[in-house]
């Protein structure tokens, strides 16, 4: 993900160009990702290298080159609600290949933030926000696990926070200031 | 002895014990001493959390930041996925003023900073590193050499993409691994497709479990081509993948393969003598006897 941010006011008056927007199309959408993402999706020309490198796209009809065109032409309902959005492993291969210098990986982490704001998120990443608000870990310890660590000479809970719970009202605190944990478990209990 | 703070994550003490006792002790033998950062959670899931939201995955992995920044020490791990985590936060934060603010202000709360005043490695980047310990160390510490057997690397998708953004060079066609492998006395193989994602990333694995361990099929017929003992990786969770996933492969596929996966601290503990109790490998869900039996 570009570590930068891209506030040049000629660049906004280009990416301003509405000519292309349809009836159904949100130009905020594209500022949305833009923001998030920190990469310029507008510079897509649709080559098709991001859909030729993306492991999913051979077995599903996920294609990454849509997204990049949903997104420059802000269709956002478009794009939120296909399902296809979740089956990108983020192996950012688009990323590394994408002859403008485009990361439509982020775009599409740029693109399931904003579906979860509107609470359309797979229940299993919700489940992981659950398991860490309590135990700090997304893949908590376990019995069988623990036995094995004593034999191996480790002490039986890592020294994180399963020995450490001092620290997990920390991370709740974290956690809880941006309501993700009361979101995730409303999103849950309504499914 | 460089002295580094490790960052454990979630699946390799939880999971896969044996990464986690490996790393400290095959490390100890190259002269890299590994302590313990306490109080450390879950990086968190890069595909997980940021997936929901990137202004918490960035706090988040800032407290895990904080606490080694406490300990005035570098961190290093030994998952891609933590890598992606900590070592891209580190950088985004040490980068973008707005975000670092924000993300302090929240950890005012509890009583944080994040100041940026230390680096993030991979273990096997420090492996690798000259200044730190190279190729020729690990060669040099290696006591029973696991001559015989082809080795498969994985080498994930998070520690060194996107290339831009990393310090790892070309993502196409890397040799660097196989270095590292070599040194152990085996035979790293080159297989189709090297640089595939094993499948599991992305929250995908949680999402849809065909389609991500339609890819990992795709990876073990590759590695089965060429004939290989066995796979080795730097990402208990490709390793979750692989090796869990071979058994779930059979029971939605019927594709059976029995390539054993090993972490690349487990295959360097062997090749400084530890025993395969030292390190956990009844563990794995697919056996790797017929693989020790070859190579020890």
């Amino acid at each position: 993900m570009a570590a930068k941010s891209y506030n040049i006011s000629e660049l906004d008056n280009k990416l301003a160009d509405r000519r292309y927007h349809l009836a159904d199309s949100n130009p905020e959408f594209t500022q949305k990702i833009l923001k998030t993402s920190r990469t310029i999706a507008n510079m897509c020309y649709q080559c098709g290298t991001c859909t030729g490198s993306c492991p999913s796209a051979p077995r599903s009809s996920y294609r990454i080159r849509l997204f990049m065109r949903r997104c420059v032409l802000g269709l956002e309902n478009e794009s939120l609600t296909d399902p296809d959005l979740w089956l990108c492993t983020t192996c950012y291969s688009c990323t590394d290949r994408c002859p403008r210098d485009i990361a439509p990986t982020d775009v599409i982490m740029a693109m399931r933030n904003l579906a979860f704001k509107r609470d359309i998120i797979p229940k299993n990443f919700l489940q992981t926000v659950q398991l860490i608000y309590n135990s700090g870990h997304g893949v908590p310890n376990n019995d069988v696990n623990r036995a094995a660590r004593t034999k191996l000479g480790l002490p039986a809970d890592p020294p994180t926070t399963h020995t450490y719970a001092e620290f997990i009202p920390g991370i709740q605190k974290i956690i809880d200031h941006y309501e993700l944990k009361a979101n995730a478990d409303r999103i849950l209990k309504g499914d | 002895m460089h002295e580094y703070a490790f960052f454990l994550g979630c699946i390799a003490p939880n999971r896969y014990p044996g990464c986690e006792a490996s790393a400290i002790k095959t490390s100890e033998k190259v002269g890299i001493k590994l302590l313990p950062l306490k109080g450390a959670s879950c990086c968190p899931a890069p595909g997980a959390f940021g997936s929901i939201d990137l202004n918490v995955w960035y706090a988040m992995a800032a407290r895990n930041l904080v606490l080694a920044e406490e300990m005035k020490k570098d961190i290093t791990l030994i998952c891609n996925g933590c890598y992606k985590s900590i070592w891209e936060v580190n950088h985004i934060l040490k980068h973008n003023d707005e975000l670092r603010d924000n993300v302090n202000e929240v950890l005012a709360e509890i009583d944080m900073q994040f100041k940026g005043s230390i680096d993030v490695w991979h273990l096997a980047e420090l492996y690798y590193d000259e200044k730190i310990c190279g190729v020729q160390k690990i060669k040099d510490s290696v006591t029973t050499p696991l001559t015989g057997a082809k080795i498969a690397p994985h080498y994930g998708c998070h520690l060194m993409k996107p290339q831009k953004e990393r310090h790892f060079g070309d993502t196409e066609n890397p040799m660097w691994f196989e270095e590292l492998i070599a040194a152990l006395g085996c035979e790293p193989v080159q297989y189709r497709n090297k640089m595939q994602c094993c499948g599991a990333g992305g929250g995908v694995r949680g999402y849809d479990i065909v389609h991500a361990l339609d890819i990992t099929n795709e990876k073990l017929i590759n590695v089965r081509e060429v004939g290989a003992d066995a796979i080795t990786e730097v990402c208990p969770f490709c390793q979750l993948q692989f090796d869990r996933g071979q058994i779930e492969i059979k029971e939605k596929f019927g594709d059976v393969y029995n390539i054993p996966v090993l972490h690349y601290n487990e295959l360097l503990g062997l090749a400084q003598g530890m025993s395969p109790q030292d390190l956990a490998l009844d563990l794995h869900a697919i056996d790797c006897t017929p693989f020790l039996q070859k190579v020890l």
